[in-house]
């Protein structure tokens, strides 16, 4: 069954993004509700632009930072009491900061840990019990295609970037065949989050399409693989060509 | 420690994390055999006694090193914390405490050594496992931790370069004591895991410590010069990507 080509039959299904504020994750919330998903839009501090998104999509807002596992739990709560049972999770939140190694202070490794790993482990340890009670559901962790080829001044976030492919791996075996859990690894993308650097034609001109990613492009891809019925553990990396392996 | 003998390694120095475990004997005993001397650092006692869940034993531990020895050559960050549940059974505490352990204090002891690796032209070998690569049930922490460390490895091997080389090695299920651990998360006697874990290798047995210390010490040999930012995969077959 694909869900995609019948948005009636998704319709009626929860999705919660995390991160959706912005970006990516906000690209994803708009996607999944024109596919016909109650939306829950996450937010960790901007409240405005979640709550604004939520009623413009029809869905509703969530405040909660991902790298509190109490705050998540109670979240999840929330968002089955309001919208109904999650069936989809995109584990979107994240951020992006570039240092050196020896400027990797510990508070900044640990807040990248909790937030870019912590924010997957803390989600599906709450939807899991719901989605295995139910007998479905799909989880896709947003990487990034610098945990595949790594990058300089960005250690913390490569790690946990690919710490969170790890942990998709595991719990796509474990979780199977009731729970599919996939990954999708973007390459540079056009959001708040991308280094003017990476605008330019500097970089554009190493990419073999020629220029960086739309939120649009990538939230396309989130929808393919969470509704992709005989897909799991799998990594899908829309980066324009920038990782051919 | 040992005194150094054989001609290439002479006087380079090499910090060893989990020293005391299966790999971590095997490997101390590889590097001194090739003429290294070795600070093997276990969290039992010794002379470089260091519980790497304590966040603030890395930077101790290396200045300790250098301290004694003058110089730092090689990290391998072996020390590991290990646990199997299901995700949503596994106590966060615990969760949390096995990636800080594996990943966090792996990192915090290469951004110590950084500078002095970057001294004496270096290199690091993290110790990553074949589940970092595949992931694994009812192992989600130890995997995203070891997967991590790949991940830690690629960015380490770009920004360190070309002075410092970075690599990992994701070996395949070892003969160590800490296969108990999978032992009893599958309710199975040891010797029955083993036998399924042979069974499941194409090369039809599970690997001795001995074997992965070979490997490590290849990333350090003029074999080994060229390699960065690699992960170097002896698991008997078992994963071939």
């Amino acid at each position: 069954m694909n869900l995609r080509a019948d948005p009636a039959v998704a319709r009626g299904q929860v999705a919660l993004v995390t991160g959706a504020s912005s970006g990516i994750g906000r690209a994803t919330a708009q996607r999944f509700a024109a596919a016909g998903y109650r939306v829950a839009v996450n937010y960790a501090t901007n409240a405005a632009a979640g709550e604004a998104l939520a009623h413009r999509i029809g869905g509703a807002a969530f405040g909660c930072d991902v790298s509190d596992p109490v705050a998540v739990e109670r979240m999840v709560g929330a968002v089955e009491a309001v919208l109904g049972p999650i069936d989809v999770a995109v584990c979107n939140a994240g951020f992006y900061e570039e240092r050196p190694l020896e400027e990797v202070t510990d508070e900044l490794w640990d807040r990248t840990l909790r937030v870019l790993l912590g924010g997957c482990f803390h989600v599906a340890r709450a939807v899991v019990p719901a989605m295995r009670a139910r007998g479905s559901g799909s989880i896709v962790a947003v990487a990034s295609e610098l945990a595949l080829i790594g990058g300089v001044n960005v250690a913390h976030y490569v790690a946990a970037k690919a710490a969170l492919i790890g942990l998709a791996r595991s719990l796509a075996r474990e979780l199977a065949p009731t729970i599919r859990v996939n990954i999708v690894a973007p390459g540079a993308v056009d959001t708040p989050l991308l280094p003017d650097r990476d605008r330019g034609p500097v970089y554009t001109s190493t990419v073999p399409l020629g220029r960086i990613g739309r939120p649009e492009e990538i939230a396309e891809a989130i929808l393919h693989v969470a509704e992709a019925p005989w897909t799991t553990g799998a990594l899908y990396s829309p980066n324009g060509g920038v990782v051919i392996q | 420690m040992s005194t150094s003998r054989g001609p290439r390694p002479a006087g380079r120095v090499a910090l060893v994390t989990g020293a005391g475990g299966g790999l971590g004997r095997a490997l101390v005993a590889a590097l001194e055999a090739e003429g290294w001397m070795v600070a093997g650092a276990t969290h039992r006692g010794g002379d470089f006694a260091a519980d790497l869940a304590d966040r603030a034993v890395a930077e101790r531990l290396v200045e300790r090193v250098v301290a004694r020895f003058g110089r730092l050559d090689l990290l391998v960050p072996n020390h590991a914390a290990m646990g199997m549940a299901p995700v949503d059974a596994h106590p966060v505490e615990d969760w949390w405490r096995i990636v800080d352990t594996n990943l966090s204090g792996s990192f915090r002891l290469a951004r110590a050594a950084a500078p002095h690796l970057l001294a004496a032209a270096g290199s690091i070998v993290f110790i990553s496992s074949e589940w970092g690569v595949t992931g694994w049930p009812n192992a989600s922490a130890y995997a995203a931790s070891k997967a991590g460390l790949i991940g830690l490895t690629k960015a380490l091997a770009r920004e360190l370069a070309p002075d410092v080389r970075v690599n990992v090695v994701a070996p395949g299920v070892i003969d160590t004591p800490q296969l108990q651990v999978d032992a009893d998360a599958a309710g199975l006697p040891l010797d029955e895991m083993k036998r399924r874990y042979a069974a499941a290798a194409p090369l039809g047995r599970i690997a001795t410590p001995d074997e992965i210390a070979a490997t490590v010490l290849c990333l350090v040999s003029p074999a080994g010069a060229y390699y960065t930012g690699q992960v170097l995969q002896p698991n008997g077959g078992t994963t071939m990507v």
